[in-house]
C-alpha cells in the first residue's frame, strides 16, 4: 500500500517579479488546459497540483504582519518528497526555471541541473499541520488501472444479455472475460482496503472521557473569556465584493471536480493556538483511524484536504479537491461536520459567533457561506490528474477489483453487479 | 420551534396557490419606457394584486421585477446593490449557463425573450382566467393600462394548465411540492418546510433568516416598511417577498418518444408500447399517470395520481424499482442519501426544494409511445420560487440534475432535464437502471428539451410594489 502524499512550497519572491509571475501563472492555467496537462500526466505519481501567489491582499483580515509576496505551490503525490521534486523538475525543467527564476534564490542558469533545482525547492518545503485522503493507500497508478478496470467491466456486461444467469454465473464470466485480457493481470492480486481501527477509537474515546473535565473547563474559559469577546463575521453571500466571487466562479465547475483555497489569519494568543492545535490533533487521529473510507466526517465528496498553519503559527492555509459544486460542498461542511469545522476555524480571525466553541459559527449558514467565500482566493493554477472520477467512484473501483475474484454468495454476486 | 406567523394578505397569491382553478394564463414581458409613469402603474396595480387569502376572484393577477426593471424605476444603485448575485446579474451570465447547461441550442443568444438578442424585460405581469374569454378580456384591459403607463411589450407567453395534469411528454406535473409551514395548505408532513426557504423575513430551515434586500440608502417612503429582521435599522424591501424563476422549455416530444421506442424494442425489431412506457416511467420514477414507481414498479396501474405518500430508504434502497438516476428521484432524493439515516436525509432534502409552478404552451397535446407528432411546438413554463436561487433552484438543476456523478453514479445526468447536446467527446451519457442481477444501461443519452427563454424575477410583497411607486 502506497502512501499519497502532501507537499506545501513557501517561496518568497523576487522585489519585483510579481507581475511578471503572474503572467506566466496566467499562461500556466491556460496551458493547463492544452498541453501541459500531457507533461504533468507523464510523472505518473501526482493527483493534484495547484500554485497562487500569496501576498498581504490574499488575506481578508490584517495578517499578523506585513507580509512579502510568496508562492506557493501545492500537490498531492505518492512516494517521498524527494523523488516527487526530482520527478517534478525532471519532467518540467523549463516551467519551474521560468517561475522560480521569479523567485529569491533560484540557482543562476549555469548552476541549473536536476540536483540543485530540487535542492531549491525542497528548501522552501512547509509543515502539514492536518492531511486527509479520500481513498487512503491507492497509488495514481492503482486508481488509473482501476478505473480502466472498470470501464472494461461496464462495456462487456453492457454488450452481453443476461437473461436467466444468476449474478455468481455473471461474476464468474466478468472474471473470465477479464482473465483472456492480460493488460489485467494486476488485478489478480487483491489490494488491502483501510478498515476502521475500532481498538483505537475506543481508547481515544477513553482518553477523552478521562480528560472530560478538563476539556469542559477549558471550553468553558474560551467561551467565557474569549468567544464573546470576539469580533465576528456578518457577511452575507450577496455583499461579498462581486468581482472576486466572479473570478471564483469562472474558474468553477469547468470538469465535475473544484478545488478550494482558503488562507487565514489566527486570533493571536496561547488559548486559540492550544485549542487548534488540540483540534489538529484530534483530526489527524481521527483521519488516520475512523476517516478511512472515503468520507471526512460524513462528507463523501474530498479527494484531499489539508490544514497547515504557517508563519510561526499566525496564519493559517486550507486546501481541498472535490466533487461537485462549492454549494454542495459547503452546505455538507454545515450540515455533516458543522461542529467540527466550528471547532477549527473559530480560532481564526472574524468567524461568524460561535458558542462553547462548537456550536454556533457554521450552523449560522448565511454568515458562514459568506464568510467561507469571502476567505477564500483564486487558484491560479490547478491541475487534477481524474476529474472525470469521483472519490465515490475511486472508492467503489477498489472494491470491484477486489470483489470480482472474490467467491461471493448469490446476494453478495448481486450487490457486486450493482457497482458498476 | 416558535413559528412566526405568515402575513398571508402581504404575500403574492401565486408562490402559496397553484392556481389550477385558472386554467388559462398569460405572462406579459415588459419594459418600463418611462419611470414617473411605470411608478404610477405600480400604484394603480398594488390593489389588484392576488394574495395568499383572496381566492374568491374571477381572475387572478400577480407581478414580479427583473433586477433591471428596478433599475429603471429609479431603485438606488445602492438600494440595488442589496439584493442577491443570482439575481442582481440574472439567469444569463457565462457561468449560469454552465450551471445550468443552457449551452448550443439552449444557447441564450436563441431565447425567443431573456437572451442578450431579446429586448430587455423589467417586468412580468401574470393573468390567470377560467376561460378563454375571460382572460382574453382581461388582457384587453391590461394592454389598455399598459399603452396609458408606457409599459412596452417584450414577449407574450400564453399558457394554460395541463390536460390530466400531464405535461407534454405525457406526465403527470407537480405532483410533489413543499408545504410552507403557516400557509394553510395541507399536504405530507415530509413535505413540510419553514416559511424562509420561500418567503423573505421568516427563519429558513437551516433557522436563519434568509439574505435579505436592506435599504441602504433611504429612499422613497421607506416608513411603509419593516426593519431588518436579522435586528439592523435597516429598511427591509424583501419581507414577504420571494424569487420567482421563469424558463420556457420546448420538449420534442418526437424525439423523446422515438429514442425511447428505439431503445426498448422487442428483439425482433417491432417497437413495444408497453416496454417503452415501463422505459420513460423508469427515466421520470412515477408513470405518465403520476403513480410512484416504488409502490408500482412491474406495470403502469393506469390511474391518475398525486400519491406523494412515499419514501425510499425502505422500500427501494438498491434503486430496483426506481433509480436512483431517475428524474424524481434525484431531484427530490427524500429520505435516500447513502451517508446519512433517513431522518436526516429527509432534513437535507428540505434545504434544496422549490416551489413548482409549471404550466403548458403551445399546442395542447398528450404524447405516449404511439403517439407522438403534434403539429405546433409544445413545451412547459417552468417556474419556481424559492427564496435562495443558489442553494434551491441552481443547485437542484446543477448538483442534482446536470452533475453525472450523483451519487455512487458515474456517468449519468439527469435523464430529462441533465443531458448535454454536444458532450465532450469521450463522455457517455447513460441512463442506469439497477436490475436483480446485471444492470441495465441506456446508453447514448440525447437531450429532447430545449431552453427558449428565461429570467429571474423577485416578486415583492403588496406593500413593497406600492412602496416601489414612491421611490
Amino acid at each position: 500500500m502506497i502512501n499519497q502524499n502532501p507537499l506545501t512550497l513557501l517561496t518568497p519572491v523576487k522585489a519585483d517579479c510579481f507581475e511578471k509571475l503572474n503572467q506566466i501563472l496566467e499562461r500556466f492555467k491556460v496551458g493547463l488546459n492544452a498541453n501541459l496537462n500531457e507533461r504533468f500526466n507523464k510523472l505518473g505519481t501526482l493527483h493534484y497540483a495547484r500554485w497562487f501567489i500569496l501576498n498581504n491582499d490574499s488575506f481578508r483580515d490584517k495578517p499578523a504582519f506585513p507580509l512579502r509576496e510568496r508562492l506557493v505551490f501545492s500537490s498531492n503525490f505518492d512516494g517521498s518528497v524527494e523523488e516527487h521534486v526530482t520527478g517534478l523538475v525532471t519532467v518540467f525543467p523549463e516551467y519551474f526555471d521560468e517561475l522560480y527564476d521569479c523567485c529569491e534564490g533560484y540557482p543562476a542558469a549555469s548552476e541549473r541541473n536536476t540536483e540543485t533545482r530540487k535542492n531549491y525547492l525542497v528548501r522552501w518545503k512547509i509543515n502539514t499541520t492536518a492531511f486527509y485522503t479520500g481513498a487512503p493507500g491507492r497509488s495514481l497508478k492503482q486508481i488509473q488501472q482501476e478505473d480502466a478496470l472498470k470501464n472494461y467491466i461496464w462495456n462487456f456486461v453492457n454488450k452481453n444479455k443476461w437473461h436467466g444467469q444468476s449474478a455468481v454465473q455473471i461474476q464468474k464470466a466478468i472474471q473470465q472475460e477479464v482473465d483472456k485480457n492480460s493488460e489485467f493481470e494486476w488485478s489478480k492480486k487483491q489490494v488491502p482496503v483501510r478498515k476502521v481501527n475500532w481498538p483505537g477509537m475506543i481508547i481515544m474515546s477513553l482518553i477523552l472521557l478521562i480528560l472530560l473535565p478538563v476539556l469542559i473547563i477549558w471550553i468553558l474559559i474560551l467561551h467565557f473569556f474569549y468567544e464573546r469577546k470576539d469580533k465576528n463575521c456578518y457577511d452575507k453571500r450577496s455583499q461579498l465584493n462581486d468581482d472576486l466571487v466572479r473570478r471564483l466562479e469562472a474558474d468553477e465547475d469547468l470538469f465535475n471536480q473544484n478545488q478550494f483555497t482558503q488562507v487565514l489569519v489566527m486570533k493571536p494568543g496561547n488559548a486559540r493556538l492550544i485549542t487548534v492545535n488540540a483540534l489538529m490533533l484530534f483530526a489527524r487521529t481521527l483521519i488516520k483511524n475512523f476517516f478511512v473510507q472515503g468520507k471526512l466526517m460524513g462528507i463523501p465528496t474530498i479527494h484531499f484536504a489539508r490544514w497547515v498553519l504557517f508563519d510561526n503559527n499566525k496564519h493559517m492555509m486550507f486546501f481541498s479537491n472535490f466533487d461537485g459544486s462549492w454549494n454542495q460542498y459547503l452546505c455538507d461542511f454545515i450540515d455533516k461536520s458543522g461542529w467540527g469545522l466550528t471547532g477549527i476555524f473559530s480560532n481564526t480571525m472574524n468567524f461568524p459567533k460561535t458558542k462553547f466553541l462548537f456550536t454556533g459559527g457554521a450552523y449560522d449558514e448565511e454568515h458562514f457561506l459568506a464568510w467561507s467565500r469571502g476567505t477564500q482566493i483564486l487558484t491560479q493554477v490547478w491541475y487534477s490528474a481524474y476529474h472525470h472520477l469521483s472519490i465515490k467512484n475511486i472508492v467503489n473501483n477498489t472494491l470491484i477489483r477486489n470483489e470480482l475474484r472474490k467467491n461471493l454468495s448469490e446476494e453478495e454476486a448481486q450487490l457486486f453487479l450493482k457497482r458498476f | 420551534m416558535i413559528m412566526q406567523e405568515l402575513q398571508l394578505s402581504e404575500i403574492q397569491g401565486f408562490l402559496i396557490r397553484d392556481y389550477r382553478d385558472m386554467p388559462f394564463a398569460k405572462y406579459f414581458l415588459l419594459q418600463f419606457t418611462d419611470a414617473v409613469k411605470g411608478k404610477k402603474f405600480l400604484k394603480n396595480i398594488s390593489e389588484k394584486i392576488t394574495t395568499a387569502v383572496n381566492n374568491n376572484e374571477s381572475s387572478y393577477m400577480n407581478i414580479g421585477f427583473t433586477s433591471a426593471g428596478l433599475a429603471a424605476l429609479g431603485l438606488l444603485q445602492n438600494n440595488m446593490r442589496a439584493f442577491i448575485r443570482e439575481f442582481r446579474e440574472g439567469m444569463v451570465t457565462s457561468y449560469r449557463q454552465r450551471l445550468l447547461g443552457d449551452h448550443d441550442s439552449s444557447e441564450p443568444a436563441k431565447w425567443n425573450w431573456g437572451g442578450p438578442q431579446n429586448d430587455t424585460i423589467h417586468i412580468t405581469v401574470m393573468i390567470f382566467g377560467k376561460d378563454r374569454e375571460k382572460i382574453d378580456a382581461h388582457a384587453e384591459e391590461c394592454i389598455a393600462e399598459f399603452n396609458q403607463y408606457a409599459l412596452k411589450s417584450v414577449f407574450v407567453l400564453d399558457n394554460t394548465t395541463f390536460p390530466e395534469g400531464r405535461e407534454h411528454f405525457g406526465f403527470r406535473e407537480s405532483i410533489s411540492q413543499p408545504i410552507i409551514i403557516g400557509s394553510g395548505v395541507t399536504g405530507h408532513k415530509n413535505d413540510h418546510i419553514r416559511a424562509g426557504e420561500f418567503i423573505l423575513g421568516y427563519k429558513n430551515e437551516y433557522g436563519v433568516y434568509p439574505d435579505t434586500p436592506l435599504l441602504h440608502e433611504n429612499q422613497g417612503n421607506s416608513s411603509m416598511l419593516d426593519r431588518d429582521p436579522d435586528g439592523s435599522d435597516k429598511k427591509d424591501i424583501g419581507k414577504n417577498g420571494t424569487y420567482f424563476v421563469l424558463r420556457q422549455l420546448k420538449e420534442d416530444v418526437d424525439g423523446f418518444w422515438n429514442f425511447l421506442n428505439e431503445k426498448s424494442k422487442d428483439d425482433n425489431g417491432s417497437i413495444n408500447a408497453e416496454a417503452s412506457t415501463k422505459l420513460a416511467a423508469k427515466m421520470m420514477g412515477r408513470w405518465p399517470g403520476g403513480a410512484p414507481l416504488v409502490k408500482y414498479p412491474d406495470k403502469d396501474p393506469g390511474i391518475l395520481s398525486d400519491d406523494n405518500d412515499f419514501v425510499y430508504t425502505d422500500t427501494d434502497k438498491l434503486g430496483l424499482k426506481c433509480p436512483f438516476g431517475s428524474h424524481a428521484r434525484r431531484t427530490n432524493p427524500r429520505d435516500n442519501f447513502e451517508e446519512t439515516g433517513p431522518a436526516e436525509s429527509l432534513q437535507l432534502t428540505k434545504k434544496h426544494r422549490i416551489m413548482r409552478r409549471v404550466r403548458s404552451y403551445g399546442e395542447t397535446y398528450t404524447s405516449s409511445p404511439t403517439q407522438h407528432t403534434p403539429i405546433d411546438e409544445v413545451g412547459i413554463l417552468f417556474g419556481c420560487f424559492n427564496a435562495d436561487i443558489s442553494r434551491q433552484f441552481e443547485f437542484i438543476q446543477y448538483t442534482w440534475a446536470n452533475y453525472p456523478k450523483f451519487k455512487q453514479l458515474y456517468a449519468d445526468p439527469d435523464p430529462f432535464i441533465g443531458v448535454k447536446e454536444n458532450p465532450e467527446a469521450g463522455t457517455e451519457q447513460q441512463f442506469t437502471i439497477p436490475q436483480k442481477t446485471a444492470n441495465k444501461y441506456i446508453t447514448g443519452l440525447k437531450s429532447f428539451v430545449t431552453v427558449k427563454g428565461g429570467a429571474y424575477f423577485f416578486f415583492p410583497s403588496i406593500t413593497v410594489v406600492e412602496y416601489l411607486s414612491t421611490i
